[in-house]
């Protein structure tokens, strides 16, 4: 186990800016998860670190080396690929044991060392099989094994759960979960699924183009989004984004787009307290529109058409107008009494608010 | 291990480790490739441009002599360049389609598939010299057999093999018979590996079985069709054993291709240099000729992507 | 366009379509049973006259029908020459060793075509690329002068090298095809999982590709059993080869016809059961 220091790297095809000065240090034992959309960088800053990829410029450290000439298989490190890559015409157990045989482990050890991921993942009736006759999910878990039996000092996961159907996924993740609280060790994980970074991460890295956009806790990444692309990548349903103008009104400050204007509370408006008009973009969660009339003390109600209505059984999910465009709220009591075309009554949590420059895109705090 | 020394610029070395693998990799190849055809062409090119007669061996240089005398021969402008291209492409061509309607055929499972799929396979068999000598004796002008039986069944007895058009036509089928199973194999391999998903959404949209053919498996195949087509149509164009054995390029080097003309050069009239400087000029040709049908193969593949 | 043709053709008939279609089911199944028996004859033809005249007494060949005069006299005195059974050797022994080393050298290179970019990747495509188109007639002759100069000519050796050299840019080539298809991440895993580059090549690339080359080692060695211009120019009486051999019945000592074929029915026998046992393995082999 070691800790997993970035500095400074960058990735360059040509002419080609693929990683742009990444600088990250991995705590001991700590899960991080790499997330953007594709062609962000992230993939390729993970098979840096493996080796897969040379660095173009700057320097990765794992535990007191710098690793940055070393091969793969001096790295010490173990990887979950996307596509499971398990070695087709070799049996689950050949698989498990191919790392520690190519480390000249005795054959006693190797057996005690698979015998024992086998139990942690529940693989023992497939261990004589060969990877073309196990499903999605059984592969995995085998991609998974081949890591632990090898007690690394960093796990690296590429996209490990995208290939999995829906519920495979979400039960694997519950799997990875779990996997954590026995094998302590260092990770990086990748991931385009806002989901699997929320749910799996110590800390989150939210890149893009290239670029790290923010480094946080999920909850910080969540409720502190840095710029607008952070607040719309995390969270789901998305983030709803309103272009409005900032006036000031006597002692108040309104937010104000076509057909709408919520009055922002003061905490919230001071920092617009030295412009007098100033054109944002207003963000808000969909779970923080919320239906019914205003609580006391909150001067955020406002009241929109219905354009679309989503019965989810455990909740209803609503679109409504506002401005130019259809803001969604969620949580709404599935049988509240809502139909399109309804004029309803909303207001939005003022914790909730988030702030966005229009020209740069960043957070106004 | 201590901190390994970093370099201010982290440029990779000319020979680093990677390159070197890949050195290790392809150097057999290069070294079988250089000692028995590298340094082969290159004894050839030498040869190409001085006198070198088997017969009286002076070796004097004479520059581009030969091929100056090559490619203003109406024998070889006039008869060998248009016959090389007509047996390739005509060759190729029929190959192709009949190759692919056998692998088409046999695509499907039906009972005897497997002893069809053996019969279609038998020139694979047969060395292409046997087949042409077979194929000679078969079209002798008294008692070749297929010239008899043409006979019975009405077709005007002809000396085929001794006008141009019959004994090249001859050459193109055998060439065409012996290829054949080389396409058919490698298409229905294709074939096989072809996605269902495209073939039930064209049944469903009620496409004709010639539709089908023509819109979903035939633009499935082209990466395949361009790489075979590329591969055989470089192959054909360097045609000799069949048409040495058929015809030796006669009646009259009226069927002679460019192999059969450098051959013929070299040890019928026994001048190696002359003979090397038309195969030299056939190397040029085919180099150009195989160039552009990279770029168009190369196309294709994009297209189909 | 789709529910247009989805209401024209309604009955079954009209989905077969065109020709076929206006067959009916009797005609079709008469049709493709009328297909079946040409390719029969286009394919089996030339090997049953081959088949014909090696079963014929010597002056046999020279009548189209002579009743049932059929002999194996021809294949007792084909084998009865120590040449023939010499040359056959010669040419199972050079077409299993250079089906070997051929597919031995260009994996290597086939691998590394399909799994590197960069400028040495690209100049040594193009070698193969180019030397692909070079005729064979531009080297063939002073291979011969080369193979007398290391003093391998008219030895195994000697038509080895060659044909290895033959097959070197088309196989590489080939190779590079069934690594294409198979994901390199495989390979990952393994440099990961502790292997060097040749280790992740020989361990984990290669088994996945034995199904390709399997197939390529079956047409390798049915190509080298039938090569011919090699066989001719690069040997002599000491390593003489099968298809040079049955070629001079009819070239140098006559033309004793029903010896050439007698020698030719011996010599397609090898080749026929590794086309009989063989041709799955091609067929899955080249599936891509």
């Amino acid at each position: 186990m070691a800790e997993v220091i970035l500095k400074d790297v960058c990735k360059t095809y040509g002419s080609l800016h693929v990683v742009k000065d990444v600088s990250l240090h991995i705590q001991d034992r700590e899960f991080l998860v790499l997330v953007g959309p594709s062609g962000c960088g992230k993939s390729t800053t993970l098979r840096m670190v493996a080796g897969l990829e040379g660095i173009s410029t700057g320097t990765i450290q794992i535990g007191s080396t710098v690793v940055n000439d070393l091969p793969p298989k001096d790295r010490d490190i173990a990887m979950v690929f996307q596509n499971y890559a398990l070695y087709q015409h070799m049996t689950v157990y050949d698989n498990l044991a191919f790392g520690l045989r190519n480390r000249k482990v005795s054959e006693d050890k190797i057996k005690q060392e698979v015998m024992r991921a086998t139990e942690i993942l529940g693989l023992g009736p497939l261990l004589g099989r060969k990877p073309q006759q196990l499903s999605g999910g059984q592969q995995q878990r085998v991609a998974l094994g081949r890591c632990i039996v090898r007690h690394p000092q960093v796990f690296l996961f590429d996209e490990p759960l995208s290939n999995l159907d829906a519920k495979l996924r979400a039960q694997m993740r519950v799997e990875l979960k779990r996997l954590r609280e026995r094998v302590e060790t260092t990770s990086i994980y990748v991931t385009h699924d806002q989901v699997e970074a929320m749910t799996l991460g110590d800390r989150v890295v939210v890149m893009k183009d290239g670029c790290i956009q923010q480094v946080g806790t999920p909850l910080d990444i969540y409720n502190r989004p840095k710029n607008r692309f952070v607040a719309s990548f995390i969270g789901a349903p998305a983030m709803n984004f309103l272009p409005v103008d900032i006036v000031q009104k006597g002692d108040f400050f309104h937010a104000e787009a076509q057909d709408f204007s919520i009055r922002l509370p003061p905490q919230r408006a001071a920092i617009f307290a030295r412009t007098n008009r100033r054109p944002v973009t207003l963000g808000v969660r969909p779970e923080q529109v919320c239906f019914g009339p205003c609580p006391a003390g909150h001067e955020t109600a406002f009241s929109a058409p219905v354009e679309v209505t989503e019965q989810l059984g455990a909740e209803m999910v609503i679109g409504v107008r506002a401005g130019d465009t259809l803001m969604m709220a969620s949580r709404i009591a599935p049988e509240a009494p809502i139909a399109v075309h309804d004029h309803v009554p909303l207001w939005l949590d003022p914790r909730g608010l988030h702030f966005f420059d229009r020209e740069s895109e960043e957070a106004i705090n | 291990m201590s901190m390994a020394p970093v370099s201010a610029a982290h440029r990779p070395r000319l020979l680093g480790e990677k390159e070197r693998f890949m050195l290790l990799l392809i150097a057999p190849a290069a070294l079988v490739l250089l000692s028995f055809e590298v340094v082969p062409i290159l004894i050839g090119m030498n040869a190409s441009f001085r006198d070198w007669s088997l017969v009286n061996p002076q070796k004097t240089w004479v520059g581009l002599r030969h091929y100056v005398e090559v490619f203003t021969d109406p024998v070889f402008l006039k008869i060998v360049l248009p016959n090389t291209f007509i047996l390739m492409v005509s060759s190729v061509t029929l190959s192709l389609v009949f190759g692919l309607a056998l692998a088409h055929l046999l695509k499907r499972q039906f009972f005897g598939r497997i002893l069809i799929q053996t019969v279609v396979l038998l020139p694979l068999t047969i060395a292409p010299v046997i087949t042409a000598t077979m194929m000679r004796w078969s079209f002798n002008d008294q008692f070749g057999i297929l010239t008899n039986l043409l006979a019975v069944i009405g077709v005007p007895q002809v000396g085929w093999l001794s006008e141009r058009w019959p004994s090249f036509i001859i050459i193109i089928l055998t060439d065409v018979w012996i290829w054949t199973p080389w396409f058919t194999i490698i298409l229905l391999a294709a074939l096989q590996g072809l996605p269902k998903e495209p073939y039930e959404a064209a049944q469903i949209d009620a496409a004709s079985k010639w539709g089908i053919f023509t819109h979903v498996t035939l633009p499935l195949l082209r990466p395949v069709i361009a790489v075979c087509v590329l591969i055989r149509a470089i192959d054909a164009f360097r045609t000799f054993d069949q048409v040495w054995v058929l015809t030796g390029g006669g009646p009259a080097r009226s069927t002679e291709v460019f192999s059969v003309y450098a051959y013929v050069e070299a040890f019928v009239n026994l001048d190696l240099g002359r003979g090397a400087a038309a195969a030299g000029a056939g190397a040029i040709i085919m180099l150009a000729v195989g160039l552009g049908l990279y770029a168009i193969v190369n196309r294709a593949m994009e297209v189909s992507r | 366009m789709s529910l247009s043709l989805a209401v024209s053709s309604t009955g079954p008939r009209a989905q077969a379509g065109g020709f076929l279609g206006l067959l009916g089911v009797a005609g079709r199944r008469v049709f493709f049973a009328l297909a079946v028996v040409a390719i029969l004859l286009i394919f089996i033809g030339p090997v049953a006259i081959l088949l014909l005249t090696s079963v014929r007494p010597p002056s046999g060949v020279y009548y189209i029908w002579r009743g049932w005069e059929f002999t194996l006299d021809n294949f007792a005195e084909v084998l009865a020459q120590p040449v023939v059974l010499h040359s056959m050797w010669n040419s199972f022994v050079l077409s299993s060793i250079a089906t070997v080393a051929s597919l031995g050298v260009t994996v290597g290179s086939g691998y590394m075509l399909s799994r590197f970019t960069g400028p040495i990747q690209r100049s040594w495509f193009g070698i193969i690329y180019v030397f692909r188109t070079v005729p064979y007639i531009s080297w063939v002759l002073p291979l011969y002068l080369v193979t007398t100069n290391l003093g391998i000519y008219d030895t195994y050796l000697g038509l080895l090298l060659p044909h290895v050299a033959v097959h070197v840019c088309f196989f590489s080539w080939i190779m590079k095809g069934f690594f294409d298809s198979i994901s390199p991440s495989m390979e990952h895993a393994a440099l990961i999982d502790g292997c060097t580059r040749w280790g992740a090549f020989r361990r984990v690339a290669l088994p996945s590709a034995m199904p390709g080359i399997a197939a390529l080692a079956i047409l390798s060695w049915l190509w080298t059993w039938n090569e011919f211009l090699f066989g001719l120019i690069l040997t002599a009486q000491r390593t003489p080869v099968i298809t040079v051999t049955m070629a001079q019945f009819v070239t140098e000592t006559g033309t004793e016809w029903h010896l050439m074929s007698a020698t030719a029915v011996l010599a397609m026998l090898p080749a026929l059961l590794i086309t009989i046992f063989g041709q799955k393995y091609v067929v899955r082999g080249l599936r891509m």
